[in-house]
Order: C-alpha cells, then sequence, then structure tokens
C-alpha cells in the first residue's frame, strides 16, 4: 500500500516508516500541512497518517485541505494531543480513523488495513 | 420599680465616668454641658466650652465636613434621633457619633444630646484587615494561577512525552516481532525490560494527563450503556498475572439483577485498575481479594476488599489527595509511583456521579467503595 505519513518529529516519521516499511508498505513522508498538499497531489497515496500538533498549518486544517482535493481520501489521524473533543472534530473533518500516541503495532496495521 | 432609683444619687458620677463623650447643645448650638471625658480628650477648659458655639469650639474642618451644625437642626426639627456617622478628628483620631434629642415635659426640644464613641483602634483595625483581605486576595490570584500553570506544564509536558515514548515503544515492538532480526535469549530479555519500563513510563503520563485533566475540570466522560461485571471481570483477568506473583486469591461475586448502566465503560476499568492494583500491592503474599457488585434501588454498588495491611483512621481521607504515597518522608517513598490511582479513581467516579469510600483497619485489611447510579 503507498502510505503518506505527514509529522513534524522526525523520528516519528522514521519508526513509522520503518514500521510501515517491514510490513511491506510503501512510504512517502511530510513535515508540514503545507508539503502533505503537495505530496498528496504528487504521489495519490491510498493512506494518509496525519499528525495534528504541526506548525503553521496544524492536521486538522490539512485534512479538509487534502479532502477538498480528493474527496475519497482515506486519512487516519494519530496524535499525542488528548484533548477531549478532538477525536470528534477530526472525525468531522473527515477523518476515517483517530490513533493515539502511544500506539502498539498490532492497532496501527489493523486500522491501516480497515480503511486501506 | 427601674432600677433607676437605686442609681440617682450617682447619675451625675456615671456620666463623668464613662469613656464616652458626651456634650448637650441647646437650639442656638451652645454648648450647655460636655462631660469629664470630652475634656479629657480635647484638653480644652471648661471655661472655654460651656455657653459657647460649637462652631467655636470645634474644628472648623469638622464642622464642615461633617455638616453637624445641619444634623442638629434636623434633630430640633423632628424629634427624632440621628442614627449616626463617623467622624475624623484632626491627629487621625475617628469618632462615631450620635445625636438624640432631650424631650422635655411638654414634648418640646431645648436640647440634644451629642455622644461620641473613640472609634480609632477599631478603624485601625478594620484598615488592617481591609487591607489583610486585600493582600490575601492578591495572594489567592496568584497561586491559582500558579496552579493553573503548572496544570498547563503538566498537560503540555506530558503530551510531549507521548511522542518519543511512542517512538521507543515503536522499535521496542519491532524487536518483538522479529522486524528487525532475531534477538539471542539475552537481547530478548532485555528488551523484554525496556517493554515493561516503557510500559510503566506510559501509565506515569497517563496518570499525569488524567490528573492534570480532572484538575482543570477539563475531564470529560463519555456514558455508553455497559456491563459493569463484564468490566469487572476484564480488569480482573488483566491484573491476573500480577496477582498471581503474590499467589493471592481474586474472586468476583454479584449480588442481584445485573443490567447495562450508562458510563464511560474505558474509565471505569481503570477505577477497577487502580483499586485492585492497591489491593494487590498492599496484601500480604497468598491474600484473598475479593469484588462484589450488588445491585442497589437506582444504583450499583461495588466493594474491592482485601486481607491487607489496612490504612489507619488518619490517613483515610488523605489517600485520596494526589500525590499521597503513604508516607510524608520523601525518601522512604515506595518508587515508582506518584500517588495518583486513588485521586483518579475518586475523579472518574465523582464525574459519573456517584461515590468512592474506603472502610479499613489496620492489620486487618480495607474495603473500597464506589456507586455509580443507573441513570
Amino acid at each position: 500500500m503507498k502510505i503518506l505519513v505527514v509529522d513534524d518529529a522526525p523520528y516519528m516519521i522514521k519508526v513509522l516508516k520503518d514500521i510501515l516499511v517491514a510490513c511491506g508498505h510503501e512510504v512517502h513522508e511530510a513535515v508540514t500541512g503545507e508539503e502533505a498538499l503537495i505530496r498528496y497531489s504528487d504521489i495519490k497515496p491510498e493512506v494518509v497518517l496525519m499528525d495534528i500538533l504541526m506548525p503553521s498549518m496544524d492536521g486538522v486544517s490539512a485534512t479538509r485541505k487534502i479532502l477538498e482535493q480528493d474527496p475519497l481520501a482515506k486519512i487516519i489521524v494519530i496524535t499525542a494531543v488528548g484533548k477531549t473533543g478532538l477525536e470528534k472534530e477530526c472525525l468531522e473533518a473527515g477523518a476515517r480513523k483517530f490513533i493515539s500516541k502511544p500506539f502498539k503495532i498490532k492497532e496501527l496495521v489493523s486500522v491501516i488495513n480497515s480503511v486501506g | 420599680m427601674r432600677g433607676i432609683e437605686y442609681v440617682k444619687d450617682y447619675q451625675e458620677d456615671i456620666i463623668e465616668t464613662i469613656p464616652s463623650t458626651i456634650i448637650v447643645v441647646n437650639e442656638s448650638l451652645k454648648i450647655l454641658y460636655a462631660n469629664r471625658n470630652y475634656y479629657l480628650k480635647s484638653g480644652m477648659k471648661e471655661r472655654d466650652v460651656i455657653g459657647e458655639k460649637l462652631s467655636r469650639v470645634f474644628p472648623q474642618i469638622l464642622i464642615g465636613r461633617t455638616q453637624i451644625e445641619e444634623k442638629i437642626g434636623d434633630v430640633f426639627l423632628t424629634g427624632k434621633p440621628f442614627d449616626g456617622d463617623q467622624l475624623r478628628y484632626p491627629g487621625g483620631i475617628f469618632y462615631f457619633y450620635k445625636i438624640y434629642p432631650l424631650k422635655e415635659a411638654e414634648g418640646c426640644i431645648s436640647k440634644v444630646v451629642i455622644l461620641l464613641e473613640d472609634i480609632t483602634e477599631l478603624t485601625r483595625l478594620e484598615e488592617e484587615l481591609k487591607d489583610s483581605y486585600v493582600k490575601l486576595e492578591n495572594a489567592f490570584a496568584e497561586l491559582k494561577e500558579n496552579d493553573e500553570m503548572k496544570s498547563e506544564f503538566i498537560l503540555t509536558a506530558s503530551h510531549e512525552l507521548r511522542t518519543p515514548l511512542t517512538v521507543i515503544n515503536g522499535y521496542i515492538e519491532m524487536f518483538e516481532e522479529g522486524m528487525l532480526g532475531g534477538l539471542d535469549e539475552i537481547q530478548s530479555e532485555k528488551i523484554q525490560v525496556m517493554h515493561s519500563q516503557t510500559d510503566h513510563m506510559i501509565r506515569l503520563v497517563e496518570d499525569m494527563l488524567d490528573t492534570s485533566r480532572l484538575e482543570s475540570k477539563k475531564f470529560k466522560i463519555q456514558r455508553t450503556p455497559m456491563r459493569i461485571e463484564q468490566i469487572a471481570r476484564s480488569a480482573l483477568e488483566d491484573l491476573s498475572r500480577l496477582a498471581g506473583l503474590k499467589e493471592h486469591t481474586l474472586s468476583l461475586k454479584v449480588d442481584g439483577e445485573l443490567s447495562y448502566i450508562e458510563g464511560d465503560g474505558r474509565r471505569i476499568k481503570q477505577v477497577f485498575n487502580n483499586l485492585l492494583t492497591n489491593a494487590i500491592k498492599y496484601t500480604p503474599d497468598k491474600g484473598c481479594i475479593e469484588v462484589i457488585i450488588k445491585i442497589e434501588p437506582g444504583q450499583v454498588r461495588v466493594s474491592i476488599s482485601d486481607n491487607g495491611i489496612g490504612i489507619a483512621k488518619k490517613d483515610q481521607e488523605k489517600i485520596f489527595e494526589k500525590f499521597y504515597t503513604g508516607s510524608g518522608h520523601s525518601l522512604t517513598r515506595e518508587s515508582g509511583r506518584l500517588g495518583l490511582g486513588l485521586a483518579i479513581a475518586k475523579g472518574i467516579v465523582e464525574a459519573h456521579d456517584g461515590k468512592l469510600w474506603v472502610e479499613s483497619e489496620p492489620g486487618i485489611g480495607s474495603t473500597f467503595f464506589f456507586t455509580l447510579p443507573k441513570t
């Protein structure tokens, strides 16, 4: 599966990439919301893993923008923010699933498979 | 008979002795009488006072500021006493004064009595009190702000810790799953230690987050129908390994006909986990830990009993405070704990409009109770 990982933390990208590549996926990365929009239209990934807290454009806005480009985009939010109501906000913005950090590999894989 | 008959002969002595100032003036505002206290306070002589107009004897500034002459005029006019006001004498002396009409036989008034009480000390105390109140209010506001900043800091710090923990946890799991090549026995044993310690760190971070959420009232529960006995069973299963290490016997009893109740299943499980973990920890080996779910009218009552070390009466309130870890001495504290488990459990139960409390006897054991309304 072609997956776009969006996160501003370099090691977070690295671990997600290592896990997903080991599971046989093709992984692309973006470190800002703006870059995610460009990368999305360039590579047309099947799934996007989206961080929420990022400088300038946050993950919720990036999710909305990607869905404007492609209403069928499959976006999974992965976040460290445990704010009440955030999950609802992300799902209302059009994200398919919501994962809280820290997660288990099994959880990540099963969520990706469920939307992919 | 009125008592006044007995003191008739001493009336003058009484008036001269009392520590209040009494002045009598007539309609043309001339002073007819002033008691001894007046002379003591003002330092004036009788010959300079009696027969003089009030405005010549009282400092001019006082006459102007209090409008005492108009007030005396009103009392003559209406026959009603003036209820009183404060006046400030030069030199920082405060008085409280009242004016009473002296009614004569025909009901007409030709004299009034001015009664002055020295309230300097009282005023000073009042000022001090006001001052302390303002200081206290400021200190409270500052404390509240600091506390909010601290909660905000804990919230941010916990969030920031989650990402590196995810990274570490991810690689540990990759090792365990063999995604990074095979491990020999020693390596996998060390990875297991890292795994359990990372899990522990994750739990500490989550507890810190929950506490700061509970404090800042950002703690929300999501009510859905749940089966409490299933939640209890699942918590008991999760902790069976820990209980097994100490050879404890765990049991679950349901008393009454159970149905679904509304609540946040994940959070209620956390309550069971926290209470059971404590029971396991504070009960010597081969102990008995029993969970009883009792269906009562309008609510479900859960009790978790152990035959452990128990809790002294004086500590039974304190254990629900956050950061309480059983000893006031920071060096004798048991490591690996933040003392948040019971505070969180209580917060969760209260967010469900329930109650959580303990009954315990040192050396015999403890029973923690909580109730959840059926809604």
